[in-house]
């Protein structure tokens, strides 16, 4: 698609765009599922299951997070802000269970 | 925008407390407009402390211009140095410098200084007209002051009116969008000659000896010895001993040292700086932690910090007074050091949760001052008879100690009414007025059951001992740690974040401790456990005995239950007895807890259990990499005895804090006097194939496992340099563009977590560094093994290594073999670029300046080709400074050519400067050189002999090779010897080595002409402009004599205006480590010989006067991007400060977040720092002139030549080509 605005010359769909898109579709298959997200911001790390995709954040019921504080909650986390991640299933290996039991 | 202030400088009566202890002869800035009026009221009252009389505290804002009218009305001329502002070094310096003019007024004379503040901070200031170390000097009575830099926009009033201030060390700080916050100055000061009330030098009453010296804040201190009058008189706490009580307000009231006041929730600052002029302080603040460095939110989380003089941080604590879970009460804060905490160094926070509004009285009738609510925090409720507020809930008794808090002790009283409206809603043991793990729904528990025990302690194999050794022990070890079945080592507890710790404690101490060579008969009847870091009720939990606060110790056989919750991973922590610190913690009353990170798991080393306690544990997190978990503790004064029952280093007389005792590590030490197994050769003294692993702590790991090692330090008054050697980690750990180190001071309380890892095995040499801690053995090792050991697992996320193919190595009394080098060296790419260094090391004196100072037994390291023109005297020794970039394998060749009639003291006995517990060390004629930082392989290119590693010395003739890679630009890393740290180190066994960047070459400043050593050299680059670099090497511990071949015996011989000190000595009293001389680069220049040639003070820093001083003049041009590389190699354990004027720099040149500052702090043995100037030569506005670089401890270093000048020309000179000066050819 030609832009007619002040980027005549740029093409879109940019590559940043099928980069977030291809992500957003990812994410979204993956509802459902067991989300382990690592982020660059606190609190870090997310693990809790992908309960929908708005746009471009997705939506996660969180079970685990560093701080006991911010766990069982929902949080939207917005993809850019996702540096690392991995969607359980089925056929592949699994999440640690994280608990706070000391022995 | 542009403020004014009118500042004189006066003498003044200084009331130190309302004991009547006072300084006659103080000096002080003070505002022109409060001059009559502070004068008037010392005159009034001239045996009680007076507000206005307290150091000079003004106010700016970032980008003011700010104007001084400086008026000295004091019999020498005076003038006021600011650091970390902008000026012009001609009109506005404070001092006089080389040629410059002289910016000091004489009597009655007044000046204009003008700055600009381009950065927030505490900037210290005071006089450099008078830097005599002695009580006739200007800042040990009191001359300086601070300028605190707010945020752009920011106004201040008094938070007692609310009414807008010019001055003053409290203030509350608005600002248009930044929420209001109170601002606190903490401005420590030492040594200030001081009086009692009858006109006397105190004396201590326990001992009718001298008291000590004074420690103060903000011109106030509250000594223990005072107090304990009032109780020996019987007019309070009669039952009481003195030091449980020291800092009780139920006994006493209130100190006359800061309080420092806010409401639960208010946002805060505490300014601290140091005034002083000698010692490094630790600031502790209790409840609260903070941002290492306030600027950059990555860095450590902290409770502790130490600081040398004339320099300053910013203490902002973590979700505002009270810390997250709103602790009311009374946070005690204080210089840990527990000699200087007796004497005086403490004050309060004081966290209400009621409005005050003047009307109200503490439970001794003494009325509260009102306190204005912040702006834009909610006001505080009013107090009702029902909930009075803190601390009028509180059933205690004035004139008696604190009562014990309610539920916690067991078997103890329940809640009066009044406990119970102010409790929160699920009061326990532990946790009655604020709920420390009530954030959290069910966090999980983690339950300690510890006791304090007496029982001795064997230090070494020689026989050393503490037969009244006192440690905290779990429950469960009391058995087999009294039968002898375990070793007795600090208690270290671990937990996961996240965890609401809980710990049932026993105090099983005989209530009465015998006096001996060291101390007193005390009755040490009650005791504690103070935490640092986590969450705790400070009410009740404090394990303390605060203010208003209740007494949270407990007496012999009683148990208490303390409360704490560690909300994030906070690494190691401390804990230690508040009660009778200052007379037990020496014998070993300190341990440690270790926060993980959530969801760890620890296992015993050996055998794979889990295990919640020890020194040495596996750590394992699903996400972490598992590591080794270490733990050191290094503690001083500790008072031990020989085989034969002698004290060790015993006081003058019982009772004296004057540095009784030696040293230990986790309650071990590994003399030096004992190694000399192989020929008496100290060469040896670390290897183990001559002498034997050493007792203190070998910490166990595989080649390539993570190490986090928690360095802390449990005892008692003294600073430390910790070293590791072959091995480097993240200064900041959380942020990972911090700077690389390799070394570490620590203070008393501090807390260090250092990750790392093993690259390849061997054994790594952990130090503190110093030479009077390395001689008394305070050093080990860290053994990583390449093949399976069966007391050691593998780390659970790590294959297992390959069986063992050979045994381990033995000690067999002779030296190792000679090191092969590894070729390539750990890291280096085999095609890496080579460069190659032919060094020698021998004897040649050093002229150490022009008045005639030197060394006629000098050794040092040089290059080959430069060996000659030492010798033949054509050229003047410097330090070693060599250079090598990213990337480049470094091959050096290390000749001996030392002999043993050389050098001065072959009988064994090197008498100066001294150490404690001498004994014979004969000089060796080996040398090694070791660096800091950059990367080889330990068993053959450290430059040592350590452990089970080759041997890696030269012998007279021997040459030695090393092959080091500089992986990364690493900048400043030291050189020294370690063959012989007692007979060397002193004569100048020491350098630089710089990692520079990749593409660097290096040029004579003058000649342009390439150059392998230098102090300075221009760096060019082929895509960067050119910088000028100065290597600058501080030292201290040099052994010098004068132009008659007299030893001169520093610092005293140094001391300008000599004079007798309060007690009428002398010479005040010199620590061991304080001796030797100093400066920079194999260079000095004593005051004492210019005042010899002008007895005019003011002149003693003229070049006009005196000539250039001795010590390097670093040229350049304003503007030039300047670069410099700072180290101290050298030996004492006197922390120094470093401070350029008029220039500043980040304080980690790699994180562009961290704070600007003028100064580094705690120079102390194996320090190594780059300073990438701001702005360049000349400062923000380039302007040319003399800029001092220098020392911040008046006592002893700036009078005994620890000082320069960095010269900034203006105009081209013919003998300084300009920078970039033919790059383009």
């Amino acid at each position: 698609m030609k832009n007619e605005g002040i980027y005549p010359n740029m093409l879109f769909p940019t590559t940043n765009d099928i980069h977030d898109e291809a992500l957003i579709e990812h994410f979204r298959a993956g509802m459902g599922h067991k989300l382990l997200a690592i982020t660059p911001s606190f609190p870090f790390f997310f693990i809790g299951k992908i309960r929908d995709v708005v746009e471009d954040h997705v939506v996660v019921d969180v079970e685990t997070v560093p701080n006991q504080e911010l766990e069982n909650r929902r949080w939207y986390i917005h993809v850019h802000n996702i540096e690392l991640f991995f969607i359980e299933r089925e056929e592949g290996p699994k999440i640690p269970e994280l608990n706070d039991e000391i022995f | 925008m542009k403020r004014y202030y009118h500042v004189v400088a006066i003498p003044i009566r200084i009331v130190l407390n309302n004991f009547g202890n006072y300084n006659p002869d103080g000096m002080m800035y003070v505002l022109k407009e409060n001059e009559s009026k502070v004068k008037e009221l010392v005159r009034k009252n001239p045996f009680t402390p007076v507000d206005l009389v307290q150091p000079l505290v003004i106010r700016a804002n970032e980008g003011d211009t700010v104007e001084i009218l400086f008026e000295n009305k004091l019999p020498f001329a005076t003038g006021m140095h600011f650091q970390d502002v902008d000026y012009d070094v001609m009109d506005s310096d404070g001092a006089n410098v080389g040629f410059n003019d002289s910016t000091l007024v004489d009597y009655g004379e007044k000046i204009v200084y003008r700055f600009q503040a381009h950065h927030q901070g505490a900037f210290h200031f005071g006089d450099l007209g008078n830097p005599s170390s002695t009580e006739k000097g200007s800042n040990v009575n009191g001359l300086f002051g601070c300028l605190f830099v707010q945020p752009r926009g920011s106004w201040w009033t008094d938070p007692v009116t609310g009414k807008p201030m010019n001055s003053g060390v409290f203030a509350d700080i608005h600002h248009p969008f930044l929420p209001d916050r109170r601002e606190y100055a903490w401005i420590f000061h030492d040594e200030m000659p001081t009086l009692d009330l009858t006109g006397n030098p105190p004396l201590n009453p326990i001992t009718n000896q001298p008291g000590e010296s004074t420690h103060a804040v903000n011109y106030r201190y509250e000594p223990v010895e005072n107090r304990v009058r009032l109780i020996e008189e019987g007019v309070v706490c009669p039952d009481c001993d003195g030091e449980e009580v020291h800092h009780d307000s139920w006994v006493f009231g209130d100190p006359a040292t800061p309080i420092l006041r806010g409401y639960v929730g208010d946002p805060a600052v505490i300014r601290v700086v140091h005034g002083g002029v000698k010692e490094t302080h630790v600031f502790h603040y209790h409840v609260h932690q903070w941002f290492r460095d306030n600027t950059n939110p990555e860095s450590e989380i902290i409770d502790s910090q130490s600081i040398s003089p004339q320099s300053w941080y910013d203490v902002e604590p973590l979700y505002g007074l009270g810390s997250l879970h709103g602790a009311i009460g009374d946070a005690i804060i204080h210089c840990h050091l527990y000699p200087h905490f007796a004497v005086g160094m403490w004050g309060i926070n004081r966290v209400f949760n009621t409005f005050q509004d003047g009307s109200q009285c503490y439970p001794n009738g003494v009325p509260i001052k009102a306190l204005q609510p912040l702006r834009d925090r909610p006001v505080p409720p009013k107090p009702t008879k029902e909930k009075p507020g803190y601390p009028n809930f509180i059933p205690g008794k004035v004139g008696f100690k604190a009562p014990r808090p309610p539920l916690g002790i067991i078997g103890g009283r329940n809640m009066t009414e009044l406990e119970r409206n102010a409790a929160v809603p699920n009061p326990r043991p532990g946790a009655v007025f604020a709920d420390p793990c009530g954030n959290v729904e069910n966090p999980p528990v983690v339950e300690y059951n510890i006791s304090l025990i007496e029982l001795p302690i064997i230090y070494n194999r020689q026989g050393w001992h503490d037969p009244k050794g006192r440690i905290y022990v779990l429950d469960e070890d009391l058995d087999d740690i009294c039968s002898g079945k375990k070793e007795p080592e600090p208690l270290v507890i671990h937990a996961p974040a996240g965890s609401c710790l809980r710990v049932n404690f026993t105090n099983r101490l005989p209530s009465i401790a015998d006096g001996d060579a060291f101390q007193l008969v005390t009755r040490t009847y009650e005791v504690g456990m103070h935490i640092h870091y986590v969450k705790f009720d400070v009410l009740v939990n404090d394990g303390a005995n605060v203010g208003w606060n209740y007494d949270s110790s407990v007496l012999p056989g009683e148990t208490i239950r303390y409360e704490y919750f560690a909300d994030t991973e906070l690494k190691a922590w401390f804990f230690h007895d508040h009660l009778f610190a200052n007379y037990h913690q020496q014998h070993g009353v300190f341990g440690a807890g270790v926060i993980h990170s959530r969801f760890s798991k620890f296992f015993d080393s050996k055998t794979g259990e889990q295990k919640l306690h020890g020194t040495q544990l596996t750590g394992q997190h699903p996400f972490i990499p598992d590591y080794r978990d270490f733990t050191l503790m290094v503690q001083d004064f500790s008072l031990i005895y020989d085989k034969e029952g002698r004290p060790l280093n015993p006081p003058q007389f019982p009772g004296s804090e004057d540095d009784p005792g030696l040293f230990g590590v986790n309650y071990r030490n590994e003399p030096l006097q004992f190694r000399l197994e192989h020929d008496c050769d100290p060469a040896y003294s670390f290897s183990s194939y001559v002498n034997g692993d050493p007792v203190t702590p070998i910490l166990h790991a595989y080649e390539e496992d993570t190490l986090r090692i928690r360095l802390l330090q449990g005892a008692h008054e003294e600073s430390h340099s910790f070293n590791l050697h072959g091995l480097k980690w993240k200064e900041q750990r959380p942020d990972i563009e911090s700077r690389f180190i390799s070394q570490t001071h620590i203070g008393i309380s501090e807390s260090f977590t250092l990750e790392t890892h093993l690259p390849q095995s061997g054994d790594y040499l952990w130090t503190f560094e110093t030479e009077e801690d390395l001689w008394n053995g305070l050093w080990g090792l860290i053994r990583a093994y390449d093949e399976e050991v069966d007391f050691l697992i593998p780390l659970p996320d790590k294959e297992a290594p390959p069986k063992r193919t050979k045994p381990l190595p033995n000690c067999t009394g002779e030296p190792p073999e000679k090191a092969k080098v590894v070729n390539p060296p750990l890291n280096a790419p085999a095609n890496a670029p080579v460069k190659k260094f032919d060094i020698v090391a021998f004897h040649t004196p050093i002229t150490y300046s022009k008045w005639g100072e030197h060394d006629p037994f000098g050794i040092v390291f040089a290059l080959r080709k430069d060996m000659d023109d030492i010798l033949s005297g054509r050229k003047n020794p410097e330090p070693l400074i060599i250079r090598a970039n990213r990337g480049d394998i470094v091959e050096v060749s290390l000749t001996s050519y030392l002999e043993f009639e050389k050098f001065p003291f072959q009988d064994g006995i090197w008498p100066y400067p001294p150490v404690k517990e001498q004994a014979f060390y004969p000089p060796s004629v080996r040398i090694s050189l070791h660096s800091q930082l950059i990367s080889y392989d330990v068993k053959t290119s450290a430059g040592e002999t350590v452990g089970f590693n080759f041997d890696q010395s030269a012998g007279p003739g021997e040459t030695v090779h090393y092959k080091w890679f500089v992986d990364l630009p690493l900048g400043a890393c030291g050189l020294w010897d370690m063959t012989d740290i007692r007979n060397h180190r002193s004569l100048g066994t020491f350098g630089m080595f710089i990692a520079e960047p990749r593409g660097a070459t290096f040029l004579d400043p003058y000649t342009l002409k390439p150059v392998t050593t230098g102090n300075h050299v221009i760096i060019r680059q082929p895509f960067l402009p050119d910088i000028r670099e100065f290597g600058i090497v501080m030292y201290d511990g040099a052994r010098l004599v004068d132009k008659q071949e007299q030893l001169i015996v520093d610092p005293i011989a140094g001391f300008l205006l000599p004079g007798e000190d309060e007690e009428g000595d002398e010479n005040p009293e010199v620590d061991t480590y304080d001796f030797g001389s100093r400066g920079f680069n194999y260079r000095t220049e004593r005051l004492i010989n210019r005042l010899y040639e002008n007895a005019d003070l003011e002149k003693l820093f003229s070049s006009k006067t005196h000539g250039d001083p001795s010590t390097p003049v670093f040229e350049s041009y304003a503007g030039d991007p300047i670069i410099i590389r700072l180290v101290n190699p050298s030996e004492r354990r006197r922390s120094h400060t470093f401070h350029l004027h008029n220039h500043y720099w980040n304080i980690d040149e790699n994180e562009i977040t961290s704070q600007v500052k003028s100064f580094v702090g705690e120079m102390v043995a194996g320090k190594a720092v780059d300073l990438p100037l701001h702005y360049g030569a000349g400062g923000f506005y380039e302007y040319p002139g003399d800029y001092l670089y220098r020392s911040g401890n008046i006592r002893w270093d700036i009078e005994q030549g620890m000082w320069g000048i960095m010269r900034v020309h203006s105009e081209r000179k013919r003998h300084l080509p300009p920078l970039n000066y033919g790059k383009r050819d």
